[in-house]
């Protein structure tokens, strides 16, 4: 296992409920979990069965109905969205299934976006070497549509590291790639992950993904069934 | 966070790609619209000022009952002003044994300042001329008749002789109906060394000034505190009634097409505005959770509408000023006499108007992106919940009814907009949701593509209201813009139709009225009015003497300290209409009244009020038993009072007659007045040819500026359609991919804007109907308006059409390209 050197993420007795058309739903009942720094954690289970929900709670996008969450020894359950806000940009990095580059921007601008929110003077230069790193060094200036689903989320894999994030969440990266681009690019985040001895959270139906993490944890109907070493 | 440099890339590559060109097109059309229609009505009108300032004989007049101290001409000249100093007065002329009381003027060599003076030679030859020079006269035609003399001929006036140099033509200042006696022009200074000039003299005394408008006003401020007792600044505004209600009108009608095109144009921001936010919510969503603040978020958008607003209000600047220089080109004689200079004001404020119409319209729908919770990143449903009430929707409507009050500047016609407008939105919320209920039953039933259109009607609730109420807004706009307006001009041309009376004849003895009669009868006068005349002094209201000091109104004030006319008849005369009260009744005993509604409002007065007059030696109590609304635009002898006929009979009196002739008239006319020398001819055909004149240029211009704005109602309609065009371009695909037919995608489409059609169609008939209607009275004053619900509803009926045209073709495009494509960028 990593080195014990702190706990980057925790939560205790997480759950989420919320106004269904035929009355309360709850999503997520009595979650909790530990991520020590450096670690890598898989959350999986049935669609529906409450991942992304639970991933939004701990990246802090969405604040739990009951229960604490704890990232980089911040709790997030106290904080408003804007102080929320201000901790993402700093310690969190994210990859979603469906890529989310902004269309307006190129590869490069996409990359630049979390040092530009940061307000760093060497965007530009940063952007270039993690766009370098994930074999898109010569299409700096495409845009989204020109890329394939693959290089869209080697670019989403360049924007999510080239801040230095404490934490990385990623939900279903895979997810919307074949088989063999998904595996690039799940190679491409354990190693990125690796080299920035970051943090990994990720949700995934891919089983062989989710084998390479440290740890997985299992739901089903927003509980936790199995938490697996 | 580099906040302008992300605002920056954005506008750049959204620019280029997507919706933000549609919003400044929105924009550019927007502040060129403005820019042409105020700068063309801002042109048009001072053009019109300027023909009216010829009624006056200058731009500014002050009227005195002595000289003027010489301090005054001279303050004009140093302004660089031109100025001509006149006397009016009433003085007899002789030639030989016979007389003639005419009306003279002495004037300086600078009259006419503004307007065309021609006198008739020997020769009936007719040319331009200045006031005549020392020693000579010009005078009417009717003084040569009465004195029996021709041209070159010597008279004498105020005991001098002077050579009758030439017959007056045309002449500025002929406004005056109640000219009693012929015109006399003269030199003032023979005026001046004859002594008609002298202590006693009935002189009114006038400086005329004409220059730069800025220096006129300076001018006027400057002499305001200095002018001596019983002096007054006559303005254009002054001037002739007619020709007042005349140029209101006409610049009601500039402000009503430039108002609905702002108006339009706000509509067309605010949708696209409403369509570039619903674009954006997704990447809101990413850069809340990549971490930006609400505050980074907003100040970026802010910044990106500026960059955008900044140039795109700068092209509809240059537009708008090319095309309304484009239209004075084309439209040659719009504007009477000499192209006035480009006016800044309205281009800068049209400017204005574009940046506040773009935040006021846009900012709503954008600001309210700075909700958009990052969850949203997962689940594309989250933004779509619909909000509480928002202060920030107050925004749109505080600047359409800012727009509406200061370019009206009519609050008539202000109020008169809002409140339609506001019923045609009301009317289009609750018949859509009523419509919407249907809609949802109805589909059920259906089959196929038509229930896929209907229900996608009732299922996008917001949008399709939304939608109903920017094409029914716009519609109605456009229909007044089409139909109306035009309608309108064309009621007002019908004021004036060709019989309207262009002779006025005074002074006619009572026993001389059935001879003249049958007189004017032979002449083929048509259209013959004659009416008592008894002219005498308003002596007390309720028995209290009026004071004038208590009126500011010059004319309350001239109507208590000059003379007042009263006439009478059986029945109501043509062209009054009786608002108020009852027409008199023959068994009367007591004298009773009836009070034209200007002079009632002027006095306060209403019925039950006794005034009492003065005319001879007799004094009479009348009780006003009803008000009287008179058109003055008809050119009839019109009175302000009306006593009843038995109460009337007993003062002394004498007739005037209005009566029409056609062709030129001179000939008999001036054996008439040979005939009844007692009699004075007003010959009204130059100011009718004026009022027609500026009819004609008003008109001209208003149908220019109404087909400009009907563009900007066009865009508005393209606009109002791109609202759910992605939504729609996106369900098509869809469709295909299901194995849809291009034929089941057009019903379906089709289905949904037929519906959309009708229902704004139909609410915007009704609504510029009545709107017109409203207009016509309220605002424009015209009579006997009835809006033409036939072309209303054709109008609207092809606009419905084309808009279910305009959303078929855009599912065209659709069948042409892959689905799969539309998939992908979705
Ligand atoms: N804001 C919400 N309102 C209503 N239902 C929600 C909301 N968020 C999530 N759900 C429901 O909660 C369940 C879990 O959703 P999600 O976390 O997206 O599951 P997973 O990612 O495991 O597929 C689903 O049934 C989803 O419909
Ligand atoms: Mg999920």
């Amino acid at each position: 296992m990593s080195t014990q050197t702190g706990i980057a993420l925790s939560a205790a007795q997480v759950s989420k409920v919320v106004d269904g058309p035929d009355g309360q739903l709850t999503i997520l009942d009595g979650v909790a979990l530990a991520v020590p720094r450096g670690d890598s954690l898989a959350i999986v289970g049935a669609s529906g069965s409450g991942k992304t929900t639970l991933l939004g709670l701990l990246a802090g996008l969405d604040r739990p109905t009951t229960g604490s969450i704890t990232l980089a020894g911040t709790r997030l359950d106290t904080l408003d969205e804007e102080a929320r806000a201000r901790l993402r940009r700093r310690l969190v990095g994210f990859v979603f299934q469906s890529f989310h580059l902004l269309p307006a921007l190129n590869a490069e601008e996409n990359v630049m976006l979390p040092l530009d929110l940061d307000g760093r003077d060497d965007a530009r230069e940063h952007a270039g070497e993690a766009l370098a790193r994930v074999g898109l060094g010569a299409r700096r200036h495409h845009y989204p549509h020109q890329l394939s689903g693959g290089e869209q989320q080697r670019v989403a894999l360049a924007r999510a590291f080239v801040h230095g994030p404490e934490i990385l969440f990623a939900d279903e990266p895979t997810g919307n790639l074949d088989q063999r681009t998904g595996a690039v690019v799940g190679d491409l985040l354990f190693a990125l992950n690796r080299e920035h001895a970051t943090t990994l959270v990720l949700v995934t139906h891919d089983a062989t993904l989710a084998t390479r993490c440290a740890r997985n944890l299992h739901l089903r109907e927003g509980r936790i069934v199995e938490a697996a070493a | 966070m580099k906040t302008f440099a992300f605002a920056a890339r954005s506008l750049r590559r959204e620019f280029r790609h997507a919706e933000l060109a549609t919003l400044a097109a929105a924009l550019v059309l927007a502040v060129a619209a403005l820019a042409a229609v105020a700068t063309l009505a801002s042109r048009v009108e001072r053009a019109i000022v300027a023909s009216a300032a010829e009624l006056i004989g200058g731009d500014l007049g002050i009227g005195a009952s002595k000289a003027l101290p010489p301090a005054f001409v001279e303050e004009a000249r140093r302004r660089g002003l031109a100025t001509n100093r006149l006397a009016d007065f009433p003085s007899v002329v002789f030639a030989g044994d016979k007389s003639r009381l005419c009306d003279v003027r002495a004037s300086d060599a600078a009259f006419p300042l503004r307007g065309a003076f021609t006198v008739l030679d020997a020769h009936g030859i007719e040319h331009p001329a200045h006031a005549p020079p020392v020693g000579a006269i010009d005078a009417d035609h009717a003084v040569l008749v009465a004195l029996e003399v021709a041209i070159g001929a010597h008279v004498q006036l105020g005991g001098r002789e002077v050579v009758l140099g030439g017959e007056i033509g045309k002449s500025p200042d002929s406004g005056n109906l109640f000219r009693l006696a012929p015109r006399v022009l003269m030199n003032l200074a023979d005026a001046e060394a004859s002594g008609l000039l002298g202590p006693g003299s009935r002189a009114h005394y006038r400086l005329l000034v004409a220059g730069d408008e800025g220096s006129v006003a300076a001018f006027a401020a400057w002499a305001k505190p200095k002018l001596p007792d019983g002096a007054e600044i006559t303005t254009v505004e002054d001037a002739q009634q007619n020709l007042r209600n005349a140029f209101e009108r006409g610049e009601s009608f500039l402000r009503l097409a430039a108002l609905l095109a702002a108006l339009l144009s706000g509509v067309a921001v605010a949708l696209a505005a409403q369509r570039f936010a619903r674009r954006k919510v997704e990447e809101v969503a990413l850069l809340r959770c990549l971490g930006a603040s609400r505050g980074e978020i907003v100040s970026a958008l802010v910044l990106e509408l500026a960059l955008l607003a900044l140039p795109a209000c700068l092209v509809g600047l240059t537009l708008g000023l090319a095309l309304q220089q484009i239209v004075l080109g084309l439209a040659s004689g719009l504007l009477p006499g000499a192209t006035p200079r480009l006016p800044w004001g309205p281009p800068l404020a049209a400017f204005a108007v574009g940046l506040a119409v773009l935040f006021g319209f846009a900012l709503p729908p954008l600001l309210r992106l700075r909700d958009v919770e990052p969850m949203r990143v997962f689940r594309h449903d989250l933004g779509a919940r619909v909000r509480r009430f928002d202060v920030l929707y107050l925004l749109p409507v505080a600047v359409g009814a800012s727009l509406v009050l200061i370019g009206a500047g009519n609050l008539r016609l202000a109020a008169t907009l809002a409140i339609g407008f506001a019923g045609v939105g009301l009317a289009t919320s609750v018949l859509g949701l009523v419509l919407l209920k249907i809609v949802r039953s109805v589909a059920g039933r259906l089959r196929g593509a038509l229930r896929f259109g209907l229900a996608n009607l009732a299922r996008r609730r917001a949008l399709t209201l939304l939608q109903a109420g920017a094409l029914a807004l716009s519609l109605t706009a456009l229909a007044l813009l089409g139909v109306v307006g035009p309608s309108l001009l064309e009621r007002w041309r019908a004021n004036l139709p060709p019989d309207t009376p262009n002779w006025f004849l005074i002074n006619l003895q009572p026993e001389q009225r059935a001879p003249m009669q049958q007189r004017l009868h032979a002449l083929g006068a048509t259209n013959l009015n004659l009416l008592p005349l008894a002219v005498g002094k308003l002596v007390a209201i309720n028995g209290r003497a009026p004071d004038a000091a208590g009126f500011t109104d010059r004319r309350t004030r001239s109507a208590i300290n000059g003379e007042v006319r009263v006439s009478w008849s059986d029945t109501l005369p043509a062209a009054n209409k009786l608002l108020e009260g009852r027409w008199f009744s023959t068994r009367t005993t007591r004298p009773e009244l009836s009070v034209d509604r200007m002079w009632a409002d002027m006095f306060h007065l209403k019925p039950g009020d006794i005034l009492t007059l003065r005319v001879g030696e007799r004094e009479i109590e009348a009780t006003i038993t009803s008000i009287r609304g008179v058109d003055w635009d008809s050119f009839r002898a019109n009175f302000f009072l009306m006593l009843d006929p038995a109460s009337g009979a007993t003062l002394p009196h004498s007739f005037v007659a209005s009566f029409h002739l056609q062709g030129d008239a001179s000939q008999s006319l001036a054996a008439l007045s040979r005939d009844y020398p007692n009699i004075s001819l007003i010959d009204l055909n130059a100011i009718l040819d004026r009022v027609r004149d500026i009819i004609g240029r008003v008109t001209r211009a208003v149908s220019w500026v109404l087909g400009f704005s009907l563009l900007a109602g066009v865009l508005v309609l393209v606009a109002a359609l791109a609202v759910t065009a992605d939504d729609r371009r996106f369900e098509a695909a869809l469709l295909r991919t299901l194995g849809a037919h291009g034929r089941q995608l057009s019903i379906a489409v089709l289905s949904e804007f037929a519906v959309l059609g009708l229902l704004a169609g139909a609410i915007a008939v009704v609504g510029a109907g009545a709107l017109g209607s409203v207009l016509a009275t309220s605002v424009f004053k015209l009579a006997g308006y009835s809006p033409p619900f036939a072309a209303l509803t054709g109008l609207v009926a092809a606009a419905a059409l084309i808009v279910a045209l305009a959303g078929w073709i855009g599912t065209l495009r659709i069948a042409r390209t892959s689905p799969m494509a539309v998939l992908r960028r979705g």
